[in-house]
């Protein structure tokens, strides 16, 4: 039923999901996750690769405690929307805490994690989550 | 101009039909409407969101043109999400305006009873973009719980303000034989219910749900020709999209796609939104409520919760909203909820509402969202 | 042959879950007393880490001590007996998730809880030849133990990865002696398609971890070393006695094995343990110091190492948590989370 346990669709966003690489509209600077040569919000042809941060803010958040399919294992977990500092937002796992700690405006950073299996046999797929910064003393 | 008219209805309760297949559910539901006569259709419309995942069947135009003794009638599936059955009235709609058909059978179907909880939790999900939403688990229920919170937090309300909307949909669907749920609620209750994803609450959202409705479309010159009992004129249709992710959106508590396709909808009979008495908005989840009466200027930005305390929204009210019970209560068979809705207003605006009837009501509206508002579609029914 | 000139350490990185389980709390389930609880708690992966994960991001972290251009990485080994898939290598994952060049070597290696340190051998010896400039070394691991069995205690999740390239200036320490001695000794196993290891218990320890350490450390004083001029000794630690006990049989002093010994509060880390003792060792010493590493793989082997610490270190050292924070960040779960997290509950 999921499509990202597809070998062709998992490894076709590997660099999205691995690294946070988007397509940036050189023109309006809307982020784009798959490869375009059109922006979608300008028209603008002036596309480019780039690279996300690897950290970014949290805006908001909330639970799943009904998971969907291949995630029943791993609920409950936290679901969040962090903000780039260029002001791109995007949904994300959170891990690596509990809802009580995370504050919006708090920093977050990147990880790649598991992010669901196919079972016990098919493809184990990972990809992007943010947890807050480890402290540093 | 042509005209298009509802000349016969018809909708099975929303229940889990577990003895029952999509082609059954089709069948009978379609059954209801042959006291139009002559049975002469030239076009089918079926809404269906997510039967090619959960019953394997796609194709569903041929399959039910066979069903109902059809073949040779052009037929095709609708979807648009949690808008297919809106969608397809539009087609409905536009087909007949166009003067290539004059009698247009559109049909909504859809039996989510079949899935696990989880499909039922993955299934509406797919109406976001699943391999940068999806494919993390993040659930539409997810979304809408963070557009919720930031509803609350950006107007300063207790949840309470949001959570009285199932409430009054509950209040609706218990004088309603075809709705899901009859049975009325409490503030108390919805507040306690379990916590899907915070805040939002289960008796918040809906439940999996089987159900069929159809609408027999005509233009005026079929309308002379047919035998009917009951006609309405469907005065206006509408539909426009917005950013996929709500949270993308210049404010993601405004959706801009509901506003632009109600405010087209209302142009094209030229009335205005105080013309309308009966309402059916898409409250597939309690906040989508709020949003959708403050996106189409019926309430304040913040004050829908108010405006429900006032009565605004109920029986002797503005406008009343989901006679029926909505999507919270009369149920969301995905696909076929936006017929059902047009079915309901038919039935107000034809006096066969029964316990729900609203009195004096010349238009009935509605709308329609795919997602979180990322397409909208209404339509304007108007008393003949 | 053993010594080696001109191979540096540049970047050196280690990653914890951050989730814990306290002995005592294994113990309650089981009924074991509290004296004989071989660590005082280990760590565990959360539902969402697998070796991957981990050596992925301790490799994220070596690549930002050494400051490199992670494109410029010709090999990446991960040593593993956890590797997320049977078929489908480890390394091609951290690869990817580094951004290194595809012009790469890599391949998952097994040896038992020496399975990072080999990864360090194979590196070596590309760098030296001079096939690649910078290799990625790495030891992960979500350790396995059976409930109930002596090694759930200890078993843990870590890992740690290192950077080794020419010498050079910004090298954390100089790699000056690797060498190796493996024998056919069956101490600890786990066949195809079984989810826990078996072991020999007490056949663990002398014939098994003692003899092979002991024998390893050996050849170093065979070719010319004196034990007394290290400053540090690092050895698989896959208890809080082992490390002691074959220090003792060698005659180095406690005090020079303490740095490195983490087992008490994270448990074994298997590939990554004695890894997990040299990156605790790097975080504290000081240029001009002499470090003596021996691993111990079951079935069965020991790596040993000589590294000299350079000045690059001092720099360097902060640029990635040391393993004493990631010791800190810890969250306790009880033996119910545990299960969960470590996908022990079957359907």
């Amino acid at each position: 039923m999921h499509a990202i346990f597809r070998p062709p669709v998992n490894w076709r966003h590997r660099r999205f999901r691995y690294g946070l690489v988007v397509w940036r509209c050189l023109n309006c600077g809307a982020v784009h996750q798959y490869a375009t040569r059109i922006c979608r919000r300008c028209r603008s042809n002036r596309v480019a690769e780039d690279r996300l941060p690897d950290r970014a803010r949290l805006v908001t958040l909330t639970v799943v405690k009904n998971p969907p399919v291949s995630f029943e294992k791993q609920a409950p977990y936290i679901v969040g929307l962090v903000e780039f500092e260029d002001g791109t937002k995007m949904l994300t796992g959170i891990t690596d805490c509990e809802p009580e700690e995370l504050k919006p405006g708090m920093e977050l950073e990147r990880v790649v994690r598991k992010i669901a299996e196919d079972g016990e046999s098919g493809l184990i797929v990972y990809g992007y989550k943010f947890r807050p910064v480890i402290k540093r003393r | 101009m042509r005209r298009v008219y509802a000349a016969g209805v018809g909708l099975l309760k929303v229940d889990e039909r577990w003895e029952q297949s999509i082609d059954s559910m089709v069948t009978q539901v379609v059954d209801g409407l042959t006291e139009v006569r002559p049975w002469k259709i030239d076009s089918i419309y079926v809404a269906n969101a997510v039967g090619e995942v959960l019953q394997s069947q796609a194709n569903l135009g041929a399959i039910v043109a066979e069903d109902l003794g059809l073949v040779g009638v052009p037929a095709v599936r609708v979807e648009a999400g949690g808008a297919s059955g809106a969608a397809a009235l539009l087609a409905g709609y536009q087909a007949i305006l166009s003067g290539l058909a004059d009698t247009v059978l559109v049909i909504g179907v859809e039996k989510l009873s079949d899935a696990t909880p989880e499909e039922a939790v993955f299934l509406p999900t797919l109406s976001e973009r699943y391999d940068y939403v999806g494919f993390q688990g993040v659930t539409e229920a997810a979304i809408a719980a963070m557009m919720y919170r930031m509803y609350l937090e950006r107007y300063e309300l207790p949840q309470e303000m949001v959570a009285q909307f199932p409430v009054l949909m509950h209040e609706h669907a218990s004088k309603a034989p075809h709705a899901q749920y009859q049975f009325k609620t409490t503030l108390e209750n919805v507040l306690s219910s379990p916590i899907v994803s915070p805040p939002l609450r289960r008796l918040e959202t809906t439940a999996p749900a089987d159900g069929a409705a159809a609408i027999l479309l005509c233009s005026s010159d079929a309308l002379s020709t047919i035998q009917h009992e009951q006609v309405v004129e469907l005065a206006g249709a509408a539909s426009s999209t917005d950013v996929v992710f709500p949270m993308e959106r210049e404010d993601p508590l405004k959706l801009n796609a509901a506003a632009r396709a109600y405010y087209e909808a209302l142009a094209r009979p030229g009335i205005s939104r105080d013309d309308v008495k009966v309402l059916e908005i898409h409250d597939s989840y309690s906040i989508l409520a709020s949003l959708i009466l403050e996106s189409i200027g019926y309430s304040e930005l913040g004050a829908s919760g108010l405006d429900v305390k006032k009565g605004i929204y109920d029986y002797g009210g503005k406008v009343v909203i989901n006679s029926f019970g909505g999507l919270k209560a009369r149920g969301h068979p995905l696909g076929a909820t936006g017929v059902y809705q047009a079915v309901e207003i038919f039935l107000q605006l034809t006096g066969r509402a029964g316990a729900c009837q609203v009195d004096g009501a010349r238009y009935g509206a509605m709308v329609s969202l795919s997602g979180l508002g990322s397409s909208a579609y209404a339509l304007i029914m108007k008393e003949r | 042959m053993s010594k080696l000139s001109g191979i540096s350490i540049l970047g050196y990185g280690a990653y914890i879950p951050m989730f814990r389980i306290k002995a005592a709390e294994i113990s309650r389930v089981w009924g074991l007393s509290e004296s004989e609880l071989p660590v005082v708690e280990k760590s565990v992966n959360s539902v969402d880490e697998d070796t991957a994960t981990i050596a992925a991001e301790a490799a994220s972290y070596a690549v930002a001590r050494a400051g490199i251009d992670p494109s410029k990485i010709g090999a990446v080994y991960v040593g593993s007996e956890s590797h997320p898939y049977a078929v489908k290598p480890t390394g091609t994952i951290v690869a990817e998730v580094l951004g290194v060049n595809s012009r790469l070597l890599s391949a998952d290696l097994e040896f038992a809880c020496k399975a990072g340190t080999e990864a360090m051998e194979l590196v070596t010896g590309l760098v030296a030849s001079g096939m690649i400039e910078y290799g990625l070394a790495i030891g992960a691991d979500t350790a396995q133990g059976k409930p109930r069995d002596a090694l759930e205690y200890t078993a843990a999740s870590g890992g740690v990865a290192v950077v080794i390239g020419r010498s050079g200036e910004g090298a954390i320490a100089d790699l000056e002696y690797a060498s190796s001695y493996v024998t056919d000794t069956p101490d600890f196993w786990r066949r195809g398609h079984e989810r826990y290891p078996m072991h020999g218990s007490r056949f663990t320890g002398a014939p098994a971890y003692f003899h092979h350490i002991i024998s390893a450390v050996r050849m170093v004083q065979e070719d010319g070393y004196s034990l007394e001029e290290f400053d540090y000794a690092v050895f698989h630690q896959p208890n809080s006695k082992f490390p002691f006990a074959v220090a003792k049989m060698l005659g180095i002093p406690a005090k020079k094995v303490e740095p490195g010994v983490v087992v008490n509060v994270i448990g074994n880390t298997y590939a990554a343990s004695s890894m997990m003792g040299l990156a605790k060792v790097l975080d504290q010493a000081k240029p001009g110091e002499k470090i003596l590493m021996a691993s111990y793989g079951s079935g069965a082997g020991s790596d040993v190492f000589i590294f000299r610490v350079k000045e690059g270190v001092l720099a360097k050292r902060n640029r990635a948590p040391l393993v004493s924070e990631l010791i800190e960040r810890k969250r306790y779960i009880d033996y119910a989370l545990y299960l969960k997290a470590r996908g022990k509950i079957r359907e």
